[in-house]
C-alpha cells in the first residue's frame, strides 16, 4: 500500500507543479486566449487539490463555477474587446525585476513561517463538515443569516447587471 | 446473465492477483472499469450515428443507410474510415493551439460522463458520492472547447456559432441543475447509485413534481447537446456548421463522437434520475433494462429531430430564461411540498400548483404577434 | 389545448410515419418511396426521351431510313453522319452504308426524330450506355443503332401504334392510288379505238352503243 500512496502523493505534487506552471503561463502568455486557457488549467488543478483532501463537494463546485461559469465570462471578455487578429497582451512594462525581488523576499518571510505553523486538523471534523450533508446543515442552521444576506446581494446585482445591461428606451 | 460484467471483472482481477503485486490491485480494478467505457463509449456512438440515420430516414418514408452490410450495420466502419482518410485542413490565419485541443477537450469531458452512469446493479465505473454534481460539472466545461473551436478557427460563421452555442449552454444549464434538484431532495444523496435505489418503491417520473421535472431535464439535456430543434449552433442552412466549420477528418469525427456520446450520457442521466436506471421486472438484466431505457430516450430526441422545425436563437433564450427557469423552481417546491405531505393532498397540491405554473407562464409568455397591417389603397 | 399540444401533435404524425414506412406498400400513405436502384428499377414514362435509335420492320436489312440526310442536316449539333449506299454498278440505293451517331454530342433534343419523313429515327429510353472510354465507346454505328419495330412497340406503345397505324395508311392509299391507276388504265386498253372523223356531207355511220360505266 505503501507504494499506491508514494504513486498517489508524486501524482498529486505533479497537479499541483502542472498549475504553477500554468499559473506561469497565465501572466506571461502574449495572446490573450493562451492567457484565458492557462487559467482554467490552473483552475482545475486547485479543483484537484480540493480532491486530494477529499473535499468533493468543493471540488466539484470549483469546476461548475469557476471553470464553466467565470472563465465562460472571462473567455467572453476576451473574445468581445479583441480584434479578430486575437488579442495580445503587452510583453512587459519594464518593472519585472523590482517585481521579482518583491516575490523573493515575499517568499523569503513566509516560507519558514507557513512551515512552523501548525494547521490542526481532525479529519472527523473534516468530514463532517466538508460533506454535502454538513455543509447543507450548517448553511441551514449555524449561517442562516450570512446565506439569505448573500441570497439577497446576489439579488441586486442580477438586477444590476440586468439594469446596466437594458437598451435605454431613448 | 444478471451480473455477467461484474463476474467477468471479479474474474479478471482474480487472474491478475495471483501474479500482481498486492498494490497494484486498485489501478487494475479501475483499468478494467476505463476500458470497458472507453471501448464502449466509441462503440455507442457508431451505432448511433447509424441509428439516427435509419430512424430520421424512417420517418421521412425513405430507408436510411443499407448497402454496407446488411441493414447497413457496417456503415459506421465506412464512416470511420472516410473520415480517417480525410485530408485535415487547418485555415491559415487559424490558432494552431486552439484548433487542435478543441475537439480533443470537448471528446474529455463527453468520456468522463460515462464514469457516474449506473449501467447495471453494481456496474457503476466510480461511485463519487457526488457523482451528479460531477455531471453538472464536467458537461459545463465544454463552453470552453466550444469557445476553443469557434476562435482558433478564425471564421466570422464559427465565431457566431460558438457565441450562439455557449450562450445556449449556459442558459439551458441553470433550468437542467435546478430540475435536478428535486430528486436530490427526495433522495438525499447526489450519488447516482443511491438515486437509483431509491426508486425501487415508484419511480420519480410517476409522481406529479417528477413528471414535469423529467420534462424539464429531458429538454435542457436536448439543448446541451446542441441537438434539434436547439441545433442552432451548427445550424446546417444558416452558418454554414457552426462552431465546427472549419474542421475535417478525424477532428471533425471527434466533435460529431462528443455530441452523440453526450446525447447517450443526457439519455441515460434522465432514466437514472427519473425513470429507475437499472430497475425493471426481474425476467430481463439489470442492465438490459437500461440500455433499453436510454434507448427510447435517444428515440426520443431523434424523433424531435425527425419532427420539430429549429429554434430562433431568441426563442431559445427565452424558453430558458422566462420559461423553464420559473417552472423548475416552483418544481423545488412542488417536490417539497409533495415529500412533506400526506395522505390525499400528497398528489393533488403539487400537481394543481405545478400545472397552474405551466399555465401562467405559458399566458405570460405569449408571442410576440404584431397587429395586422391596414393597407389602405390594396384591393 | 395546453402549451406544447401541437408539438405532440406533429410528433405524432412522424411516428405513424415511422411505423408505416415498415408496413404499408407502395402507394398507400406513409409507405416508403425509395426505389432501390439497380435492383429495383422506376419504370420509364412513355414520353421519356434519351438517345435516338433506328428502326427496321421485318429484319435488320429492311430498316425504313432511306439515307434521305435531312436528320443530319436538321440535327443542331450536327451529330449525325450519313453516307448512301451505292450498289456494284454505282447506282445509288435507298438505304445508308453508314450511319454513325456521336452520344458524347447528342443532346437528347429529338430533332431528329420530329424531322424525319420515313418514320426511321425514334428516341429511345436507353440511358445505362456508359463507358469507361472517353470518345470511341460513345459513337454508335447503324448496327449498333438498330432496333425492332417490337422493341418500339414495347417501350413506346401509344407512338408506335399511331406510327404503325399513320404507315399502314400510306401504303393503303398508295395501293388504292396504284390499283385505280391499274384499272384506268385497263379500263383504257380493253375500250375500242375511237371512230375515224366522218367526211363532210356524209352521214356518220351508227355508233356502237358505249358500254355502260
Amino acid at each position: 500500500m505503501d507504494v499506491l500512496n508514494t504513486i498517489v502523493n508524486a501524482g498529486i505534487y505533479a497537479l499541483m507543479g502542472l498549475g504553477v506552471i500554468a499559473a506561469l503561463g497565465a501572466v506571461t502568455c502574449r495572446n490573450l486566449f493562451h492567457a484565458g486557457l492557462c487559467l482554467a488549467v490552473v483552475l482545475i488543478v486547485v479543483a484537484g487539490t480540493y480532491l486530494s483532501v477529499g473535499a468533493e463537494f468543493l471540488a466539484m463546485i470549483q469546476v461548475l463555477i469557476y471553470v464553466g461559469a467565470v472563465l465562460t465570462l472571462i473567455i467572453y471578455a476576451v473574445m468581445l474587446t479583441a480584434r479578430l487578429s486575437g488579442g495580445e497582451a503587452s510583453a512587459s512594462n519594464g518593472q519585472a525585476g523590482p517585481v521579482f525581488a518583491a516575490c523573493a523576499l515575499f517568499l523569503a518571510f513566509m516560507a519558514p513561517r507557513l512551515m512552523k505553523t501548525p494547521w490542526p486538523v481532525s479529519p472527523s471534523a473534516l468530514s463532517a463538515t466538508l460533506s454535502v450533508n454538513g455543509l447543507g446543515q450548517s448553511l441551514m442552521t449555524t449561517y442562516v443569516f450570512p446565506f439569505e444576506v448573500l441570497g439577497i446581494l446576489l439579488f441586486a446585482v442580477l438586477i444590476g447587471a440586468i439594469v446596466v445591461a437594458r437598451k435605454d428606451k431613448a | 446473465m444478471e451480473s455477467i460484467f461484474v463476474n467477468l471483472k471479479g474474474a479478471i482481477l482474480g487472474v491478475l492477483g495471483k501474479f500482481m503485486p498486492e498494490w497494484t490491485m486498485p489501478i487494475h480494478s479501475i483499468m478494467i472499469s476505463i476500458t470497458a467505457i472507453a471501448v464502449l463509449g466509441p462503440a455507442i456512438m457508431m451505432y448511433l450515428t447509424l441509428m439516427e440515420r435509419k430512424v430520421v430516414g424512417r420517418m421521412q418514408n425513405r430507408i436510411g443507410p443499407n448497402r454496407v452490410g446488411k441493414w447497413g450495420l457496417l456503415q459506421p466502419l465506412a464512416d470511420g474510415v472516410k473520415m480517417l482518410t480525410k485530408e485535415d485542413i487547418v485555415p491559415k490565419g487559424a490558432d494552431p493551439v486552439l484548433h487542435l485541443l478543441a475537439p480533443i477537450l470537448i471528446v474529455a469531458p463527453a468520456l468522463l460522463l460515462f464514469a457516474v452512469l449506473p449501467f447495471g446493479k453494481g456496474m457503476i465505473a466510480v461511485d463519487l458520492n457526488v457523482g451528479i454534481l460531477y455531471f453538472l460539472a464536467v458537461s459545463s466545461t465544454t463552453t470552453i472547447a466550444i469557445f476553443m473551436a469557434s476562435w482558433g478557427s478564425r471564421n466570422k460563421y464559427s465565431i457566431l456559432g460558438g457565441m450562439r452555442a455557449v450562450a445556449q449552454m449556459i442558459s439551458y444549464e441553470v433550468p437542467m441543475v435546478l430540475s435536478v434538484v428535486p430528486v436530490l431532495l427526495v433522495v438525499g444523496s447526489l450519488s447516482t447509485r443511491q438515486i437509483v435505489e431509491a426508486q425501487a418503491s415508484g419511480w420519480f417520473v410517476l409522481t406529479p413534481w417528477g413528471f414535469f421535472g423529467a420534462v424539464f431535464f429531458f429538454l435542457c439535456t436536448v439543448a446541451e447537446c446542441n441537438r434539434s430543434p436547439f441545433d442552432l449552433p451548427e445550424a446546417e442552412s444558416e452558418i454554414v456548421a457552426g462552431f465546427h466549420t472549419e474542421y475535417s477528418g478525424m477532428k471533425f469525427a471527434l466533435f460529431y463522437m462528443a455530441e452523440f456520446m453526450n446525447c447517450f450520457s443526457g439519455a441515460a442521466l434522465t432514466t437514472t434520475l427519473y425513470f429507475g436506471g437499472w430497475q425493471g421486472p426481474g425476467f430481463l438484466p439489470s442492465w438490459i433494462w437500461f440500455f433499453l431505457k436510454t434507448y427510447s430516450f435517444i428515440f426520443v430526441m431523434m424523433w424531435f429531430r425527425g419532427t420539430l422545425p429549429r429554434l430562433r436563437v431568441d426563442q431559445l433564450m427565452g424558453l430558458a430564461w422566462k420559461f423553464l427557469l420559473p417552472l423548475t423552481l416552483v418544481n423545488i417546491l412542488a417536490a417539497g411540498l409533495w415529500y412533506y405531505l400526506g395522505g390525499i393532498l400528497k398528489f393533488f397540491i403539487p400537481l394543481v400548483l405545478m400545472a397552474g405554473s405551466f399555465t401562467i407562464l405559458t399566458w405570460l409568455n405569449k408571442p410576440y404577434v404584431p397587429e395586422k397591417r391596414e393597407y389602405q389603397f390594396a384591393d | 389545448m395546453f402549451y406544447g399540444y401541437g408539438i405532440l401533435q406533429g410528433m405524432w404524425v412522424t411516428l405513424k410515419q415511422f411505423f408505416a414506412s415498415y408496413f404499408k406498400k407502395r402507394g398507400q400513405d406513409g409507405a416508403l418511396f425509395t426505389v432501390e436502384y439497380p435492383e429495383q428499377r422506376l419504370p420509364e414514362k412513355e414520353r421519356f426521351r434519351n438517345f435516338p435509335f433506328l428502326i427496321y420492320d421485318k429484319e435488320p436489312e429492311n430498316l425504313r431510313c432511306v439515307a434521305c440526310d435531312i436528320c443530319a442536316k436538321e440535327c443542331p449539333p450536327k451529330c449525325i453522319y450519313i453516307v448512301r449506299e451505292f450498289d456494284k454498278d454505282g447506282k445509288p440505293l435507298k438505304r445508308p452504308a453508314i450511319f454513325d451517331i456521336d452520344f458524347t454530342v447528342c443532346m437528347n433534343c429529338g430533332i431528329c426524330e420530329e424531322a424525319c419523313p420515313f418514320e426511321a429515327i425514334y428516341m429511345d429510353h436507353e440511358f445505362e450506355i456508359a463507358s469507361a472510354e472517353r470518345n470511341d465507346d460513345l459513337l454508335y454505328h447503324k448496327d449498333d443503332l438498330l432496333k425492332s419495330n417490337a422493341y418500339f412497340h414495347k417501350i413506346r406503345p401509344n407512338d408506335a401504334t399511331a406510327v404503325d397505324a399513320k404507315l399502314k395508311e400510306a401504303e393503303d392509299k398508295k395501293k388504292a392510288a396504284e390499283a385505280a391507276a391499274k384499272a384506268k388504265a385497263e379500263a383504257a386498253a380493253k375500250a375500242p379505238p375511237p371512230p375515224p372523223p366522218a367526211a363532210p356531207g356524209t352521214t356518220p355511220p351508227p355508233q356502237p352503243p358505249k358500254p355502260a360505266v
